[in-house]
């Protein structure tokens, strides 16, 4: 009986320890969540027929942002940077809008699944460069957002073309219950076909082994360079699929990138994701980008002068990313 | 751990970036993004009665949802004469304003925070014809009025209020081939290619050179001056040197204007008649026969009240005033047509001189800040620091 009780206990220990870490792991998404469900409160409070509309307005603001942020997210964990995101999304965009103008529905699905696939290849330039090239990968994605950019341009000068029905439908509305709005479904189904089964391969541990310790990982047998650049393929299909759903919510293709790149970079380092690699997952992006995209609306909501909006803005987010940094600073030397 | 230097440094950068985006004027977008010109569709009438609310004691709320241009002239002061419109008739308890440099996306959200907001009319100037279209529709479904200024939507069921800008270029493009005798030729400075407004006013120039066989217009489909003033003076000046201005009789600019005069007075030309616009620089210009002898121009109005001309639309549809549109105009759509005046009579550098009486936070604004009609404000209210205030602000 001894014998047996023994890996008990130390199962018991072993499964403390695992949740201790992994609450401690997630203490500070569990921290995001409450702060969004205090903004939740808080919208209702200032603005008490916040409903329905308001949740299925934010739904559909959320959704190129947090695609992007999604796949800012993957190439950070992998150790990288990309700073052409916002031009990939309007490329994906004008490609996707011209080719589905005025065409049939059939030959539309087409479309999406080509730009989608064209998403991945755009991501493996980028992340073949700064492996072979080992210029740093924040000065070749810069580059590469002009680049691209400059290609988004040449395919449309101004914004137009047309978007599928079916591809405006899928972000608009709500399914089944009216508080569920389909553009959170197909960001939940997007996120969890895509990156959870990636996360739990091979691939996904190299991607965070990669991130974490280059040299580690490599002495381990992984390949680094190919890793990186298929992390840098999947960050190409997320934003291929953000500019999608740009194209979705508006209808048209948009040539001139918006402000995607750089508030993809605000929502990771505010959901958590460490900037130099291996640690933090999507989750936290995501709902970073709601707690973002609420704090604009309650600025409107609150009659904030708009100009004032965007400094209070940046201020909250440096605010809340210094909290955060004492907080692991704190847990590091304890 | 290496990394984390630099991590700080990105992270510090991201957030400078973005409150750097908010302190900044963006002067990219203040140059593409609206024909550079100033305004008065109908002179610096102190304020015209036309419209004056007199029944309905009725309070709403209004939004407003402005999408790129932050910093540019034209487009501030749309703001400001919709807060002013907003104030002046007495019918507004509170007007939101959002504005921002953003795309069509970051404008729906825009627009749906303020359908969440609950106000009864929304006044927009859109990033895009079609784009916004979605968050209109649910706009309408919760009863809010909607109304598109200074560019058209293809909603059907928003109203849209802009300039003329087919007549704009038309009126100018008349007065310098009737300067010309109907005989000619004359440089031809566009604004932005595939801009509609740009597109608009190439329509007027064309209908006035099929009435004036005469005329030759070099180069045939024109430059693109970018609504960029050192643009404008490059092409200016190139022209100038090429000696192809020797051979020229006009100029025609899109609102890009007392560059093009500059370059020549520096290059010691004559000055050949031109068409501008009313910015505070070209009058001042039309108006100085000392700094400028012999300058023959004309200064076609491109006002920026429309904010407040579209509030004062927004007003009379919640107020279910018939509300005509302008016949021969896309459906819903109200145009304001622009005026042109010249500093060839007594009468007209009266009109101008008293156009320059409006004291303007910079030069960037256009002149013309009341229309009469459609605004019921007086330019001071419409002016900061003292002025371009809401309700309660």
């Amino acid at each position: 009986m001894s014998a047996a009780t023994a890996p008990v206990d130390s199962g018991r220990v072993a499964l403390a320890g695992l949740l201790g870490s992994s609450a401690r792991r997630n203490a500070w998404i569990l921290g995001l969540l409450g702060f969004l469900a205090l903004l939740l409160v808080f919208t209702k409070l200032i603005q008490p027929n916040y409903g329905v509309p308001g949740i299925q307005g934010l739904a559909i603001s959320v959704l190129p942002l947090a695609l992007a942020a999604v796949a800012q997210a993957i190439v950070v964990i992998s150790g990288g940077i990309d700073l052409s995101i916002g031009s990939m999304m309007a490329l994906i965009s004008v490609v996707s809008a011209t080719l589905m103008a005025g065409q049939s529905e059939q030959f539309d699905v087409a479309v999406v699944v080509g730009v989608l696939v064209l998403g991945l290849l755009l991501g493996a330039v980028n992340g073949g460069l700064a492996v072979v090239t080992r210029v740093p990968d924040i000065v070749v994605t810069l580059a590469m957002s002009f680049v691209w950019a400059g290609c988004a341009l040449l395919v449309a000068d101004s914004p137009g073309g047309g978007a599928a029905q079916w591809l405006k439908d899928l972000v608009t509305g709500s399914i089944g219950n009216e508080w569920i709005p389909k553009p959170a479904v197909v960001l939940v189904a997007v996120v969890a076909l895509i990156w959870i089964p990636v996360r739990r391969s091979r691939l996904g541990l190299s991607i965070y082994g990669v991130g974490s310790d280059r040299l580690a990982a490599f002495r381990s047998g992984v390949s680094v360079g190919r890793t990186r650049i298929l992390a840098y393929a999947l960050m190409g299909l997320f934003a291929a699929l953000a500019g999608l759903s740009l194209t979705a919510s508006t209808g048209i293709g948009t040539p001139v990138p918006g402000p995607y790149t750089l508030m993809s970079v605000a929502a990771i380092v505010l959901g958590g994701v460490s900037l130099a690699g291996g640690r933090g997952g999507v989750f936290g992006p995501i709902v970073a980008v709601m707690i973002l995209q609420i704090i604009r609306t309650d600025m409107t909501f609150l009659d904030v002068d708009t100009n004032l909006a965007t400094v209070l803005q940046g201020l909250i987010l440096i605010g809340v990313v210094m909290i955060g940094s004492i907080v692991q600073i704190r847990r590091a030397r304890g | 751990m290496k990394h984390s230097g630099i991590v700080r440094a990105i992270a510090t950068l991201t957030t400078v970036v973005v409150v750097a985006a908010a302190c900044s004027s963006s002067a990219a977008t203040q140059a593409a993004s609206q024909p550079a010109s100033a305004a008065p569709t109908s002179a610096a009438a102190p304020s015209s009665s036309a419209a004056a609310p007199s029944a309905p004691a009725k309070t709403y709320t209004i939004g407003y949802s402005n999408g790129g241009g932050v910093g540019n002239g034209f487009r501030e002061e749309q703001l400001c004469t919709a807060r002013a419109e907003a104030l002046s008739s007495g019918q507004v308890s509170k007007i939101t304003v959002t504005s921002r440099n953003t795309d069509a996306a970051g404008q729906l959200q825009d627009i749906r925070d303020l359908i969440a907001k609950g106000v009864n009319a929304i006044v927009f100037n859109p990033n895009d014809p079609a784009a916004l279209n979605p968050a209109l529709v649910e706009a309408q479904a919760a009863g809010i009025k909607t109304v598109s200024v200074d560019a058209y939507v293809t909603d059907p069921n928003t109203y849209n209020l802009y300039n003329n800008q087919v007549k704009y270029a038309y009126l100018g493009a008349t007065w310098l081939f009737k300067q010309l005798n109907g005989t000619g030729t004359v440089y031809y400075m566009r604004g932005i290619a595939g801009n509609p407004a740009d597109d608009d006013r190439d329509i007027g120039f064309k209908q006035a050179l099929a009435e004036n066989p005469g005329i030759k217009v070099v180069p045939a489909a024109g430059v693109a001056t970018g609504w960029d003033p050192p643009t404008a003076t490059k092409l200016a000046n190139e022209f100038i040197a090429s000696g192809q201005y020797d051979t020229i009789q006009g100029i025609w600019t899109s609102g890009i204007d007392s560059e093009v005069v500059d370059a020549i007075k520096a290059a010691g030309k004559p000055y050949v008649p031109i068409v501008g616009t009313d910015r505070g620089s070209f009058i001042k210009q039309l108006l100085d026969p000392v700094g400028y002898p012999g300058l023959k121009g004309v200064a076609v109005t491109n006002t920026a009240a429309v904010g407040g001309a579209g509030v004062n639309l927004a007003l009379k549809l919640l107020n279910g005033t018939t509300v005509t549109p302008t016949a021969g105009a896309k459906p819903n759509t109200v145009l304001l047509d622009p005026i042109a005046v010249d500093n060839l009579t007594d009468a007209g550098k009266a009109q101008l001189k008293g156009w320059l009486a409006v004291t303007l936070p910079d030069p960037s604004w256009p002149l013309g800040i009341t229309i009469d009609g459609w605004t019921t404000y007086t330019p001071a209210q419409a002016v900061p620091p003292a002025g371009c205030k809401g309700p309660g602000e």
